[in-house]
């Protein structure tokens, strides 16, 4: 309904490193205005997301974090398209978001692969949805599963690889349609220590590749960090934004500024904030039952 | 020990294949004996020699490939098309909560009635033509599939569909992939049982009155007297429906091919 057939999807910049080149003054892509979003529950209506206002400039890396049940992911649902606002609006690339929109891609805690199509089928699904032909989309998903390092799995069906694998071809099945913003919903959340590392290393060298804007929602501060431009810090249910930080560490970046002392202090910060933020909304639910 | 233990275990392992290679020829041997022994009427109780000879006689009449095929057109006739609607309507009945609302509570009252209940009503409707034997059976294997497909398409995985809601699936692929790709593994355990429905139905149907069948060639028979003609029916329509049952297996194996 509100995908504009007459204007065609961005160009592909798997290999354009540069940043998008705006004009002087960046150019918000999403912004949320005033949005409430209010759910029924059995006793009457929750409020989860409390006249919230944000911008996300173009090419920005955005991490949404705070305690669980705070709103987040259902802040990033209406940014989807996926929740409907009761209050407010979304507005990305101009437009309002009122269902999902393959110019925004998503991928979520879990991978969600359609477990009858091999990583290949699975990844050519987006473009074929749009109506490329068979061949132009099946070219765009070897080459984004030569980016994800999956070669040898092109083949594979989804049961057969491990969860981060997984979620590696969740992210490139979202790319397929050359998004102009990615949604990611705690996307390492059900990994491995390990694999989570090894995943946001990966993540950060393909974002040096895409150039999308991205929107991560996380309560792993070190992980919001290690990968935004700006943390967006949340309050505890009904969802706020409390602070706006800006992380102001140099790219390139690896796993190997979690010991800066810059990195240091922001955190120290972000932590304080989460933990009044968590004794609160502890205190909440105390009061409530 | 280890070794005589297992020496053990692979005697107790061949004296079982040995007693199951046996079971079926110990108990026709058996019942061969006591048909003959006259302490039953051999008449109603023939011993398998009388079957077999009734057999092949009833093949060699040319009137046993007539029955089968006349009984597995009523089958797989009826199978595909009660499983084309009973697939469809589950489809939009699971998926859309305006057509459950119209539906589900008809299909409800209807689907416990047994499809041999209606044998009555289809001879007036349909006389003794093809299409009431169709009836029945489509009957019978309707209600399963569709259950079994609305029950399926309620559990689909709704991260999926938000998965390709995301990347601009459209409605239509929506439903004829992800929506019915999703139910399949529940489809086809729906299929199954249908399988056997639709045999029990094709009793019914050919017992009401046909010109041709296995079951109906069993009636006949019956009429006749010729009680070993009656056994060699029985064990044709048991044979047919577990060749029918074990290859479906295979199939729904292999239709889940994911996995």
């Amino acid at each position: 309904m509100m995908h504009n057939p007459l204007r065609p999807p961005p160009p592909l910049r798997l290999v354009d490193a540069a940043p998008a080149p705006s004009s002087a003054t960046p150019q918000a892509i999403i912004r949320v205005e005033d949005l409430s979003i209010v759910f029924d529950v059995r006793r009457g209506q929750v409020i989860a997301v409390d006249r919230v206002s944000l911008a996300v400039m173009s090419g920005e890396f955005v991490s949404l974090v705070g305690p669980s049940g705070c709103g987040k992911s259902t802040l990033l649902n209406a940014m989807a398209g996926l929740e409907r606002p009761f209050e407010g609006q979304v507005m990305v690339a101009g437009e309002p978001m009122l269902a999902p929109r393959p110019d925004i891609g998503m991928v979520f805690q879990q991978p969600h692969l359609f477990p009858w199509k091999s990583v290949r089928r699975n990844i050519a699904h987006g473009p074929r949805a749009l109506g490329k032909s068979k061949a132009e989309a099946l070219r765009t998903a070897d080459d984004l599963i030569e980016m994800i390092g999956l070669t040898k799995f092109a083949n594979a069906y989804p049961h057969t690889l491990s969860g981060g694998m997984q979620q590696r071809v969740a992210i490139a099945r979202a790319l397929a349609n050359q998004p102009r913003v990615l949604l990611m919903d705690e996307p390492f959340g059900a990994l491995d220590a390990q694999t989570r590392a090894v995943m946001q290393d990966n993540l950060l060298e393909l974002r040096d590749r895409i150039n999308a804007t991205i929107v991560f929602v996380t309560h792993d501060i070190d992980e919001a960090i290690l990968l935004s431009d700006r943390v967006l810090i949340m309050s505890a249910g009904p969802g706020r934004i409390l602070r706006d930080l800006s992380v102001g560490l140099p790219r390139p970046r690896s796993s190997a500024i979690l010991t800066d002392p810059a990195y240091l202090a922001l955190k120290r910060d972000c932590l304080d904030l989460i933990r009044t933020e968590g004794r609160k909304a502890f205190e909440q639910m105390e009061t409530v039952t | 020990m280890s070794i005589g233990g297992r020496n053990r275990a692979n005697a107790a392992g061949r004296l079982s294949v040995l007693v199951g290679v046996l079971s079926v020829p110990t108990f026709v041997g058996v019942w061969e004996l006591i048909a003959r022994s006259r302490i039953v009427n051999a008449v109603l109780f023939p011993p398998p020699s009388t079957v077999a000879v009734a057999v092949l006689d009833w093949i060699h009449s040319g009137q046993f490939f007539e029955d089968l095929s006349a009984s597995l057109f009523r089958v797989t006739a009826g199978f595909l098309i009660g499983t084309a609607g009973g697939i469809m309507l589950g489809v939009l009945t699971g998926q859309f909560r305006l057509v459950s609302s119209l539906l589900s509570p008809l299909f409800h009252i209807l689907r416990p009635i047994p499809p041999i209940a209606f044998v009555p009503i289809v001879i007036l409707w349909f006389g003794l033509s093809e299409a009431g034997k169709l009836f029945l059976v489509v009957w019978g294997v309707f209600f399963t599939v569709w259950l079994a497909t609305h029950i399926g398409v309620q559990k689909v995985d709704r991260g999926l569909i938000r998965a390709a809601q995301m990347l601009g699936t459209p409605r239509r692929q929506m439903l004829s992939e992800i929506v019915l790709l999703g139910a399949l593994p529940y489809i086809v355990v729906g299929l199954r049982t249908a399988v056997s429905i639709s045999f029990y139905t094709l009793v019914a149907a050919e017992l009401a009155g046909a010109f041709a069948g296995i079951v109906y060639r069993i009636e006949i028979a019956q009429q006749n007297m010729q009680t070993g003609q009656v056994m060699g029916g029985l064990a044709a329509l048991g044979l047919l429906s577990f060749i029918a049952d074990r290859s479906f297996a295979a199939i729904a194996e292999r239709a889940v091919w994911w996995r």
